[in-house]
């Protein structure tokens, strides 16, 4: 769990990150090292109580499950600090889509399986059986240190998430976000479990596959949730910020300061999210062509890239008028700007 | 995650509910089809497999060996008068897994295939077979009957088997 490198993290590809971010960046891998410690640990622990609880069995399924996104995180931010090379011009940021991707598949798989699972338990009339279990000396019900496993590794994560969720905003980091995500409903899980169990214990013996369907229900809903994210991203849907509830404004405000430049008539962007920062392209028309000179046009970029740490990948197009095929639902005849 | 209000509507409830309960002065285990209650002071129902000193099958009276000899003192505590029930090991895992008795010993070890015929409690004592395999011994008791799982399983760990 060595931070070396960290001289390294300062970039992803070619994008040098500002002072904010490579901070972030720094605290984001320790926290995901600190979630892979705890989930080891409580993954064991509760291997050892795990007995014939289908909701124990989900919940610890979770648990395996959670080591996903930590590592997918760990692995992209590796390769996403490759520079752009001739056979990758567009630089390694798409490694964070994959690892997003193969998060949200396998969350689907597990969440699926789980809910057939606990399903035909259900159905079957399944009767769950716990047992004694012999520590110190004395032997008591099992199902005492199940539910005690499930409220000792409730609480962690859900600070984990917390904390994760900021540094996710900050590093603009989808993968990280889910992550934090997932963290963040832990507990509901961990209490869904030794409910399950408990109801075991005062002879409901539907209870724990009711909350094992629970559990699984929201292992999927996880799972689709960040499907739905992963692929968005890789098939390149504009933009939006790191929670995906919003397009990101940061193409406004490109077009907005644009718009305001005394050389330019018209323009309008389109965004893409390559991971964590963004590619632009910027078609402008200038209002006469001997004034769209090489350097305004470099200066106009400048400052676009100064707006946002996540602008680095842009291009500004001069073009006569905007290319609709470029730009859909984007230009309406133009006439709407200057 | 789901919907969260449909979770904690379901978590938060049910906690309350189950915590209610346990103060209510119900013990925790319970069994669903109330085994231990109707054993205790009435019939347990036992079902014996031979298997050399574990169990013998005399042709005339009681089943002997290691597991009957157990059999009887655990229902000594429970006060219960023992009814043998002979039969082959799958037998004996339907007649558990339809409720038609109460527990079976036959020198079951713990990775004994009728998992999901019966429950199985924590091994009482272990052997090595010719082979040099270790074996944990087990008895069988039906699926999801806690309390009376967790009672035998407390008598057996209190026991001192001599082989």
């Amino acid at each position: 769990m060595s931070t070396t490198g960290e001289k390294n993290t300062a970039r992803f590809g070619h994008t040098e990150l500002p002072e904010e971010q490579q901070q972030a960046l720094r605290k984001a891998i320790k926290w995901e090292w600190i979630t892979i410690i705890f989930l080891a640990v409580s993954t064991f622990l509760v291997y050892l109580v795990l007995g014939n609880s289908q909701a124990m069995k989900a919940a610890w399924i979770e648990d395996l499950l959670s080591f996903l996104p930590p590592i997918s995180f760990l692995v992209a931010t590796r390769v996403i600090r490759r520079r752009p090379s001739e056979s990758h011009p567009y630089g390694y940021h798409r490694a964070v889509g994959v690892a997003h991707l193969v998060a949200a598949v396998a969350l689907v798989v597990m969440g699926a399986y789980l809910i057939v699972d606990s399903g035909i338990g259900l159905v079957t009339a399944e009767h769950p059986t716990i047992g004694g279990v012999t520590l110190f000396g004395s032997t008591f019900w099992l199902g005492w240190l199940m539910v005690l496993a499930m409220l000792l590794t409730a609480g962690p994560p859900v600070v984990l998430g917390i904390i994760k969720m900021k540094l996710a905003r900050t590093l603009h980091d989808k993968v990280l976000y889910a992550d934090a995500d997932m963290n963040k409903a832990d507990w509901m899980t961990a209490l869904s479990a030794a409910v399950g169990v408990l109801g075991i214990g005062v002879g409901l013996w539907w209870a724990d596959s009711v909350a094992a369907l629970l559990i699984s229900t929201s292992i999927l809903h996880d799972g689709l949730k960040n499907l739905r994210g992963a692929i968005g991203g890789l098939t390149d849907t504009r933009a939006r910020t790191y929670d995906d509830s919003e397009p990101d404004p940061v193409g406004d405000r490109i077009d907005s300061y644009l718009r305001s430049l005394g050389w330019v008539r018209e323009a309008r962007s389109r965004v893409r999210d390559e991971g964590h920062v963004f590619h632009v392209e910027s078609f402008v028309v200038p209002r006469t062509w001997p004034r769209a000179t090489l350097r305004r046009i470099e200066k106009a970029r400048d400052a676009c890239v100064d707006m946002d740490w996540k602008v680095q990948d842009m291009v500004i197009v001069p073009v006569a008028e905007l290319p609709e095929e470029f730009l859909p639902g984007m230009t309406r005849g133009g006439s709407e700007y200057r | 995650m789901l919907p969260s209000m449909l979770k904690m509507g379901a978590v938060i409830p049910g906690l309350v509910l189950l915590l209610g309960l346990t103060s209510c002065g119900i013990t925790i285990p319970q069994d669903p089809e109330g085994t231990l209650e109707k054993v205790s002071g009435g019939i347990l129902r036992v079902g014996v497999s031979e298997n050399e000193q574990w169990v013998q099958l005399p042709p005339t009276g009681d089943p002997q060996g290691i597991e009957p000899g157990l059999v009887e003192k655990f229902a000594d505590t429970l006060d219960a008068t023992i009814e043998w029930v002979p039969g082959a090991e799958h037998e004996l895992a339907s007649d558990l897994f339809h409720g038609e008795l109460d527990m079976a010993i036959g020198g079951f070890g713990a990775d004994t295939p009728w998992v999901k015929e019966a429950g199985i409690t924590r091994p009482y004592t272990e052997t090595t077979d010719e082979r040099g395999k270790p074996i944990k011994h087990v008895m069988l008791v039906p699926l999801g009957e806690n309390a009376f799982l967790l009672e035998l399983d407390q008598f057996l760990q209190a026991q001192e088997v001599e082989l």
